[in-house]
């Protein structure tokens, strides 16, 4: 049976906010793709990635982040996640995220480092 | 004085032991360490030093800025700085660490004192020791961490595999999962195969596709870096697409493809476990590309078979429904294509409706070719046969036409053979004309035999061709069978062919029975010839028996 995956897009102020909620596999990363593609082509690319409904996340799944973050930030934007739950978080830290992307424990947080630094250098 | 010392040592020994417990941050216990050393023996200088990789190196320095944290440690040096006791940490040969001090004003340490130091010494001993190990548990921790989510991954991306769509869907798969798991941002999956479209999946690469270099990735190793490729076309084309990894797509027969990783971030390299991970992500993906492909082409066969049931039913539908009922006559005829769409074709046409006795027109062709090509033909034959009955005078003009509106409608390796009979089924006055078809048979009632060769050529072929029309009278009792080669050439395992002997030799042996009984009779001698030889033509008998007065289908 296919896991349940959403994306909830929403905006802060100029930050667009996508939700995730459910599973997000092999399976469904080609919708989250999507959804990443819709807000870049639409030029927005300062987002936030708010994964505190996100059970589950595969490799596929991230390399749906690392697919758009260069493009993301050679144009002035970046991609903050927040709000994950311990077990994602692991995945994240395993294969080195927290060393590219900013992490922040809630949307708020994610919002105000946005004003500190719109585009990480990594 | 001994007293208050020795309960001062116990308790920094204590608040030692306490924090070896307690925190497994070796930098702490070290610090902790000398500050009670230098504390309880009063001593200005002292410092740390670490066993790493061999060599001792400086951790901790107090008291002086002659040695600098992290160089080596060396006694000679020490000493020019001023530090005149030292005591290995740990036991053995290779000591775990040094602690060093600069020699105590009283330049003679107590009994006491020496038993104080050693016990600090041997706690630091088991500290770095267990650090040590905690330090390795955690690296084997994070290795293993990796490993596990490495093979989530596998069984994750190998099941979206086998429910991919297409293998636009594999290389999407493939890339996303790559860039993932090795933190890649520019990837492009490529892959090429027969006649289906070139499958293209990049993100943040413009590698051409397909690509003259695709010969060149055959000699690639499973999965490399482009720095070690030689100097080709390939690489200069991986390079300026900034790819820093290459991994072939490679079936058992050939490489039909290739991935491309740019560099990962935060400026890691590929290490060679990476690279193995690649290799086996494509393995799979290998695999699940062949059956995508393979499932596409099942769906394109399966659309042309139902393509063929189509037009075998179109063709099933030319034919007529049922002979015309003649007066005088019996008429019966059969049609067993060799493939699901044949190239045979046997009608009935009415010459004049108004009588009830009217002359009919039997035909029987085959035309070239088989299947759907061979269906449209025949469609065009017998269109153009109806709507030239009764416009023509004769049937050498009827003839004549039909190859000349064949021949400009058809391509020129198009053609028809076929046999016309034009019956008066009152008088047995028949007229006949032969474009290229197999001769045609009649067996007098008498025994005798007469053929119906070829009086003109194939229909469609040629243009401004002209066709001899010829005469025969059918008596009570005679048969006309009209046929394809598939009849006479069916063959049996020894390629022996039925022939026209033995046909003729049915047709006698069958002179009293009805036409739809010759026909049977004929299609179970074959059927007993050819015993389990598959059948290679197509089979197709029109019989004509005029009746002997008095026999059932005499007029009423």
């Amino acid at each position: 049976m296919p896991h349940p995956f959403v994306v909830h897009p929403s905006s802060e102020g100029d930050l667009t906010v996508l939700g995730l909620e459910g599973y997000l596999d092999a399976h469904t990363a080609p919708e989250f793709e999507r959804a990443v593609q819709e807000q870049v082509d639409a030029g927005r690319v300062r987002l936030i990635v708010d994964g505190a409904e996100l059970k589950y996340i595969s490799s596929a799944g991230l390399g749906v982040f690392m697919s758009f973050i260069e493009e993301v930030r050679e144009r002035g934007g970046d991609i903050k996640i927040c709000g994950l739950a311990p077990k994602v978080r692991q995945v994240f830290d395993i294969l080195g995220f927290h060393a590219i992307y900013d992490m922040l424990d809630t949307r708020d947080a994610a919002v105000r480092r946005f004003a500190e630094a719109p585009t990480r250098q990594v | 004085m001994d007293t208050p010392l020795e309960q001062s040592s116990l308790e920094a020994l204590l608040e030692s032991a306490n924090l070896l417990h307690s925190s497994l941050d070796v930098d702490e216990l070290l610090k902790h360490l000398l500050r009670s050393v230098m504390g309880r023996l009063a001593v200005g200088r002292g410092l740390v030093a670490v066993e790493h990789g061999g060599t001792l190196r400086l951790a901790h320095v107090r008291g002086t800025r002659a040695l600098v944290v992290g160089d080596v440690f060396e006694e000679s040096r020490a000493r020019e700085a001023g530090f005149g006791f030292f005591v290995p940490i740990g036991d053995g040969p290779r000591p775990l660490g040094m602690l060093a001090l600069a020699t105590p004003a009283r330049h003679q340490l107590s009994e006491e004192e020496r038993g104080f130091l050693n016990a600090l010494s041997g706690i630091a001993a088991s500290g770095l020791a267990n650090a040590r190990a905690h330090g390795q548990l955690a690296d084997l921790n994070r290795r293993l961490d990796l490993r596990v989510q490495e093979l989530n991954t596998l069984l994750d991306v190998s099941r979206a595999f086998a429910q991919a769509s297409g293998p636009d869907e594999v290389a999407q798969l493939l890339g996303l999962t790559l860039a993932g798991q090795l933190t890649v941002g520019r990837h492009a999956v490529l892959a090429i195969r027969g006649s289906h479209p070139p499958v293209t999946y990049q993100k943040g690469m413009r590698l051409p596709w397909p690509s003259p270099w695709l010969g060149a990735l055959e000699s690639i190793a499973e999965a490399t870096l482009v720095e070690r490729l030689p100097e080709t076309d390939l690489r200069a084309s991986l390079e300026q697409a900034r790819a820093v990894a290459i991994l072939p797509l490679r079936a058992s027969s050939a490489t039909f493809g290739l991935v491309a990783l740019g560099a990962r971030s935060g400026a890691r390299p590929f290490r060679e476990s990476d690279l193995a991970f690649g290799a086996g992500l494509v393995a799979q993906a290998v695999v699940a590309f062949e059956n995508a492909w393979h499932q596409r082409e099942i769906l394109a066969k399966k659309q042309l078979e139902r393509e063929l049931a189509l037009a075998a039913a179109i063709q099933q539908g030319l034919f007529p429904a049922e002979l015309p009922r003649l007066d005088y006559c019996d008429v019966a005829a059969v049609n067993r294509p060799a493939q699901q769409v044949g190239g045979d074709y046997y009608d009935a046409l009415t010459v004049d409706r108004s009588r009830s006795a009217s002359r009919c027109l039997f035909c029987v062709a085959d035309v070239s070719g088989k299947g759907l090509a061979a269906s449209l033909l025949m469609s065009n034959i017998q269109a153009t046969l109806r709507a030239l009955l009764g416009r023509e005078a004769s049937l050498a003009e009827l003839a004549r036409c039909t190859n000349e509106l064949l021949y400009s409608s058809t391509p020129g390796n198009k053609y028809v053979t076929a046999i016309l009979l034009d019956v008066d089924p009152s008088t047995g006055e028949c007229r006949y004309v032969n474009g290229g078809h197999t001769e045609g048979l009649v067996v007098r009632a008498s025994g005798e035999v007469e053929r119906l060769p070829a009086t003109g050529l194939a229909l469609g072929l040629f243009p401004g061709v002209d066709y001899e029309e010829l005469t025969l009278r059918l008596a009570p009792g005679d048969i006309v069978a009209l046929y394809s080669d598939g009849v006479t050439e069916a063959q049996k395992a020894t390629e022996e062919e039925f022939g026209v002997e033995r046909l003729t030799a049915v047709l006698r042996e069958t002179a009293e029975a009805c036409a739809s009984e010759v026909v049977q009779r004929v299609l179970d001698a074959l059927d007993d010839f050819v015993g389990v030889t598959p059948q290679y033509d197509d089979i197709t008998l029109l019989v004509l028996k005029r009746l002997r007065p008095g026999s059932a289908g005499q007029p009423r």
